[in-house]
């Protein structure tokens, strides 16, 4: 392949360097870049510029020319750093001088060009890619493009900002590594052992930042900051602790200032320096600034940089206990009584007594809460008790009631009916499921759940929050009363919530059941009251829901709950629900509009099937599943169908010891029963339709499989194929292996005359002219499956994508003078 | 936050959005949603108008389905993501006003471009923000032209993706796309039209169905995915979103409801005889479209028609760069002799269109996205011209400033108020602003208009005089004290109704305005008039050295 593409490439040149055309557009550029970085790695660099002389040329004159496009000479930059990437390369480049014309902007035919981003990105991405030999790095610094470096690094174009900050950092990085400084000890090395110019330049960057951060101008602080984090989290010793004792100074000004927009970036330098050295030395005060952020609770931002501080990893204990305080403060401020309220700070009261501060606030508390909880985080200062009777207040507060004691707070009022924090307050309540400590509020914390489950107010993404919040409580710690509760209040809800108006209600109720039955699986109790409560005949009646999504999560639960029930043999209900189950399910295969509803029934059988007691109940309808899936207008619903018979081919042949080479008697025998069964349930129609899809997937699917059943006869030596005889007329996928079949036939016949044979036992047995019926390990002969399977792992459009493709269409483009006006999307 | 660029790397922002409103379908504008909201953890609400939200699963599908064809199940969200993520949306009618939060409200017009397809003006206090999406300004077969009233926000950000393009008829492409399509089934051939399963598919479909039924046509047009059906449905159920003449139809029928049109299986492709065949997707790269154009490929007689663009890397780019070889799988060669025909029917607002919603919403600013730099480049001049407004174009990546004129609300003290209405005028009214002065303190997120005195006192300040000075230069040949003596009469001829003193130490006074005369020993005769006075008085003291510039009578 790359041979074609390298004869291509000097036609490819000539057309990209030419002016007249209109260039390719930005992924093609993109994707002929991405074919050469393959090609540099892949082999000697040197080899590709020595034999593809067209693309100095090309470089040469995209820089020369008066009217380059701006994306040419974008893709020419990165592409010349990309080839100037080890010394040798360089060297050709710098035999015409044509490294400075490329980089250095006043020797190109157009100045305005530098205007352009894309431009300027370009400039900086291929001086990234050239940066992996001294020598780049000497031509960086001998031709003063630092300079230009930190002049983009507050560029207007995000992107371009960016990519300067990782420039400069990998110049630093570059300049520390081993084979900079003469192999000595890179932590021990001191500047010393650099040259000169490499010094200047790695002050002149260092310099910048300590100017960046001191400046008065936000945008140039924000770049500075970001540079330092990039330093910190890429850079190793010495630059960390040179760059870190010039920048202290001015770090701490920016601290003690306190300014609102810098948190996020101050905290993320000091997360970065959490995981350097500069830790665990007190002089580099890494520990103090972190401390300095949060103050005494008593500033506006001091909240933010809590809840940035909580969420940080290589936290000290002691900082992250003096920020958790700081961030349940609003949480406890809003749930405390007012006699205990004089301590709170004015801030706070402050804060909470505006809406959107109020509410900001609270949901900083509470997703700090959660993401505690999710480490089981042991609190010290205050119990978990307490803080969980809170969070329960604090939904209380919004969803309308409030303790008269509180009444008077102005948060009240923020908070009714207020979704953000219900959410919020949810999925804290949820999280806090793992501490043992509060099993004794479990009471309270249902009451809560189930007043949000019961109220009509309560917005459809907050139910979803309550189910999940009710689930993880459940199934944490089951609990003596369970049942009752389950049956008694949460069923009656559930049944009202499916027939809620907002098809997301009732889909999130169905996915609820869905998980709990799983959950309880087994709990025979559960079982019976799903049975007994009226439960399963409200799923079926959902079955029939107007929404597809709705119907799609109806069949799971039913599916489910017919797994549940199966374990209950007891029950007589069992085989009606099945029954009833099958029936409305295969209505829904076959005449379901929608997709989804209709790979959940697929779906469904599949785990049925995977539990080993319901495999007599399910083979009347097995073969219609097989059938219906198998030709579905969905791709998923082929998926899953295919997935099915992977499942039944499992299930029928773990009771062969396929694994071992030869067969008993015996053992053939329950193989040709096992393949017999497939026949008829209709598995080989739907493998062998379903290897010729248009859908790439499905084909690989059913390969696979039918590569399976293939080893499978080869390993059974006397197989009866007269018992496993298809026939290939009248069905879809019968053409192709008629037409393999007679190519076959064909090709050794013609072998046999030129060999003065004359007929074989084959042509004997299946003339030329009689094709109808085949064998099934025959017709897994004919398929070249290996190569179909080879073929089917690659990417559907491999070939239309490939290196040699994008250069035939940037060629044929070129002829192709006529300009297509075609729709845009 | 208004809908994002498929490529996800554009999702790690910094700063976490606080809604976001979907303006359509198309999954440039909806394909990395499930994305932000299931994967990036984006919590808050997503808003789209009810035909978006119950057509967007159906895309986004589709998606899902073309990139695990491509790549395998990697990396990429689920179905059921995608169901998670289309709970989250907030359904909104058009012109409906929905309050976002205290401050931040959103409001959705129609845009044509496809169904449900909508415009937002986003508004902040008094400032506000339209983003177009896509839209169309003019009616198609399908759907009406986009509408926005007067709102005058302070940008709006419109597409240009025809930014130099200035349509011709729409109806001569239709007559030659079925001139095109008849003379092929005449001939017996077969016409493959690829398409994005919705949106210009159901407008073609409705093009050939009235053709069909004119003509008395019998050969057969299938419609070849399963999501077109659950597609079609929505177009019925939507149907007061689409326009007036298809409204009006649907008293007899509906004009979804096609009766020519039936669904496809894949083994009439081998069929003989004419057909035409609506199939995805249209960029020829892989499923059905590319299966039946295998298969119909050799045959002149047989026709392609793209209308739509194809990006490189499919075989869609090939045909449409001309190719008539293509590589296929394992070295195979396909040679492409069927006829090839591009259709554009495109639904976006060509330059007239863009400049007729600039003249509807009157904006302040222009700000142009999803367009070409170049072409862009001549609209901004022709916007900046013909509106005299200033319009941006930002690259990706960009940050534009734009300067705003926001109208505050400050609380004015009531001392302030009564002391105004002493000074007489109209009584105070919302309709007719008025100039007022006073001292705004700007205290605990909130700002107050107080006199002066009272923000002296409330601060705990003491008042700093500041005074002006300016000396004149005018020849009169008499003493300091007769020049003095002059500029007083002149004054009180001139001030009739102000209160002027002649001090014995040789000054004037007016209000506050100090008038002094020297000169030198050496030209006497060239007075030099001191005035001095304080800012209140700031008007009267540039009256009267304009006045004393002039000289004195004679």
């Amino acid at each position: 392949m790359d041979s074609d593409c390298l004869s291509l490439l000097p036609a490819v040149c000539l057309v990209l360097a030419d002016p007249k055309q209109s260039p390719p557009d930005d992924t093609s550029l993109e994707k002929l870049l991405d074919w050469f970085k393959e090609l540099h790695s892949q082999s000697d660099g040197q080899v590709l510029l020595q034999h593809q002389p067209c693309l100095l040329e090309f470089i040469s004159s995209v820089c020369m020319s008066k009217t380059t496009d701006p994306a040419i000479l974008s893709f020419t930059l990165k592409l010349t750093g990309l080839l100037a990437a080890t010394t040798q390369e360089l060297h050709l480049f710098d035999e015409g001088g044509l490294l400075v014309n490329v980089f250095e902007r006043e020797a190109w035919g157009v100045c305005d060009l530098w205007e352009d981003a894309s431009v300027r990105s370009g400039w900086l991405q291929g001086l990234l890619n050239m940066l992996k030999h001294q020598q780049a790095l000497g031509f960086i610094c001998g031709n003063g493009l630092i300079k230009v470096i930190l002049q983009l690094q507050n560029d207007r174009s995000l992107f371009v900002a960016c990519l300067a900050n990782q420039l400069l950092v990998h110049i630093l990085n570059f300049l520390t590594s081993p084979n900079m400084t003469n192999g000595s000890d890179v932590v021990g090395s001191s500047e010393s052992s650099l040259r000169p110019d490499w010094v200047s330049a790695s002050s002149e960057i260092m310099n910048a930042v300590v100017e960046a951060l001191s400046s008065e101008d936000h945008p140039q602080v924000l770049q500075g900051l970001r540079l330092l984090s990039l330093v910190l989290s890429k850079c190793g010793e010495p630059i960390i602790s040179t760059l870190w004792k010039d920048v202290l100074v001015p770090l701490e000004v920016l601290v003690n200032r306190g300014s609102e927009s810098l948190i996020q970036t101050l905290i993320t330098v000091l997360e970065a320096a959490l995981g350097t050295p500069l830790l665990s030395q007190s002089e580099y005060k890494v520990e103090e600034l972190l401390e300095a952020m949060l103050g005494d609770g008593n500033r506006k931002e001091c909240f933010h940089c809590a809840a940035l501080i909580v969420k940080l990893e290589k936290c000290p204990e002691v900082l992250k206990r003096k920020a958790t305080d700081i961030i349940l403060l609003p949480l406890q401020c809003v749930s405390t009584q007012p006699q205990a309220e004089k301590e709170i700070n004015v801030v706070l009261k402050e804060q909470l007594s505006q809406k959107a501060s109020c509410i900001s606030l609270l949901m900083q508390s509470l997703s700090s809460l959660a993401q505690l909880a999710h480490t089981k985080y042991l609190f010290e200062d205050i119990s978990i008790h307490s803080i969980t009777s809170s969070v329960l207040l604090l939904l209380r507060m919004c969803s309308g009631h409030c303790p008269t004691s509180l009444l008077h707070s102005n948060a009240f009022t923020h908070l009714i009916g207020c979704c953000k924090v219900q959410r919020c307050g949810l999925d804290t309540l949820g999280a806090l499921s793992v501490y043992e400590e509060i099993l004794d509020l479990r009471k309270d914390i249902f009451g809560v759940l189930l007043d949000y489950l019961q109220s009509p107010d309560s917005h459809a993404t907050v139910l979803k929050k309550t189910f999940q919040a009710v689930k993880r409580w459940i199934v944490c710690s089951p609990f003596p009363d369970l049942l009752q509760f389950i049956s008694h209040d949460l069923f009656p809800v559930l049944e009202k919530r499916m027939c809620d108006l907002r098809w997301e209600v009732r889909d999130s109720t169905l996915e609820f059941i869905t998980q709990l039955t799983t959950a309880l699986n087994g709990n025979s109790g559960f079982t019976e009251a799903l049975h007994t409560s009226g439960m399963v005949s409200v799923l079926l009646s959902s079955l029939a829901d107007a929404e597809g999504y709705v119907r799609a999560s109806a069949v799971a639960a039913v599916g489910e709950a017919v797994t549940a029930s199966s374990h209950q043999m007891v029950l007589v209900s069992n085989s009606k629900l099945l029954d009833e189950a099958l029936v409305q399910m295969m209505a829904i295969l076959s005449q379901d509009t929608e997709g989804f509803p209709r790979r959940a029934v697929v779906q469904a059988f599949t785990s049925w099937l995977k539990g080993s007691h319901l495999i007599t109940a399910l083979e009347l309808s097995l073969s219609s599943v097989l059938s219906l899936g198998g030709s579905d207008f969905d791709w998923e619903v082929k998926m899953h169908t295919l997935e099915l018979a992977e499942v039944l081919m499992e299930k029928t042949l773990t009771c062969c010891p396929y694994a071992v080479q030869n067969f008993g008697s015996s053992e053939e025998t329950r193989f040709t029963q096992a393949l017999i069964k497939f026949k008829n349930f209709g598995l080989f129609d739907l493998l062998f339709n379903s290897l010729f899809d248009c859908d790439r997937p499905v084909c690989e699917k059913a390969c696979a499989l039918l590569v399976k059943l293939r080893t499978l006869t080869a390993e059974t030596a006397d197989l009866d194929n007269s018992l496993l005889v298809l026939n290939v007329c009248g069905n879809r996928w019968g053409d192709e292996v008629q037409r393999r079949y007679l190519n076959k036939q064909q090709a050794k016949a013609s072998v046999s005359v030129t060999n003065g044979v004359t007929g074989s036992d084959e042509g004997t047995d299946c003339g030329l002219h009689c094709t109808k019926d085949i064998s099934l390990p025959k017709i897994l002969q004919i398929l070249d499956l290996d190569d179909m399977q080879r073929m089917l792992t690659l990417s559907s459009d491999h070939v239309v994508n490939s290196p040699r493709s994008l250069m035939e269409d940037i060629l044929s483009a070129a002829q192709h003078s006529e300009e297509n006006i075609v729709d845009c999307y | 936050m208004c809908d994002f660029h498929v490529r996800f790397s554009v999702l790690h922002y910094e700063v976490s959005p606080l809604s976001v409103p979907l303006s359509h379908f198309h999954l440039d504008h909806c394909g990395a949603l499930p994305y932000m909201s299931e994967m990036v953890g984006y919590d808050g609400p997503i808003y789209m108008t009810h035909p978006t939200k119950a057509i967007c699963p159906i895309l986004l599908e589709d998606f899902r389905k073309i990139t695990v064809d491509k790549k395998g199940e990697t990396n990429f969200f689920t179905s059921q993501m995608i169901k998670d993520c289309m709970k989250k949306v907030v359904p909104l009618n058009l012109h409906q006003t929905v309050q976002v939060d205290e401050e931040l409200e959103i409001k959705a017009y129609y845009a044509g471009h496809v169904l449900g397809a909508a415009m937002f003006q986003i508004k902040v206090g008094s400032e506000s923000v339209v983003y177009t999406g896509d839209y169309n300004m003019t009616p198609d077969r399908h759907l009406g032209a986009a509408w926005i009233d007067k709102c005058r926000p302070d940008i709006l950000i419109s597409e240009s993706t025809y930014a130099t393009t200035i349509r011709d008829s729409k109806r001569c492409r239709e007559r030659d796309f079925l001139k095109k399509v008849h003379e092929t089934v005449e001939r017996g051939g077969k016409v493959l039209i690829p398409v994005f399963a919705l949106g210009r598919a159901q407008e073609l479909c409705i093009l050939l169905e009235t053709f069909w039924e004119r003509m008395n046509l019998k050969a057969p047009i299938y419609f070849s995915t399963g999501l077109t059906e659950k597609a079609n449905h929505y177009y019925k159920l939507f149907i007061t979103w689409t326009n007036q003449k298809i409204r009006k139809t649907f008293v007899q029928r509906n004009m979804f409801e096609f009766k020519h049109i039936k669904a496809f299986d894949r083994s009439y492709a081998d069929n003989p005889g004419p057909m035409v065949v609506f199939a995805t997707p249209g960029m020829l790269h892989a499923g059905q479209s590319l299966q039946i154009f295998k298969k119909w490929a050799g045959n002149e007689k047989n026709m392609l028609i793209m209308p739509g663009y194809c990006v490189q890397g499919t075989v869609g780019h090939k045909i449409l760069n001309g190719q008539k070889k293509l590589e296929m799988e394992g070295r195979a060669t396909l040679d492409v002799k069927l006829q090839v025909e591009y259709m554009s029917f495109s639904a976006h607002a060509d330059a007239i269109g863009i400049m007729q919603l600039i003249r509807m919403a009157e904006p302040r600013n222009m700000l142009l996205v999803h367009g070409e730099a170049k072409k862009m480049e001549f609209l901004k001049d022709k916007i900046e011209q013909e509106f005299s407004i200033s319009c941006y174009m930002p690259a990706n990546g960009e940050t534009t400033t734009v300067v705003t004129n926001p109208s505050v609300p400050v609380d004015i003290s009531l001392n302030l108020l009564k002391r105004e209405m002493a000074l007489g005028g109209p009584l105070p009214d919302a309709k007719r602003p008025r100039t007022m002065h006073g001292t705004l303190i700007m205290k605990d997120n909130s700002l107050r208009l107080v006199s002066p005195e009272q923000a002296l006192k409330e601060l705990g300040l003491s008042e700093h005089q500041l005074r002006f000075t300016c000396r004149v230069q005018l020849h009169d040949p008499h003493s300091d004290t007769d020049t003095l003596g002059r500029i007083y009469t002149h004054l009180k001829s001139v001030l009739k109704s102000y209160s002027i003193q002649h001090v014995p130490d040789g000054t004037v006074i007016v209000e506050s305005i100090v008038i002094k005369v020297t000169s030198s020993a050496e030209e006497p005769n060239l007075k030099v008039i001191l005035l001095s006075w304080s800012y209140q008085d700031e008007e009267l003291g540039s009256f009267l050295s304009t006045l004393l510039k002039k000289g004195l009578p004679s």
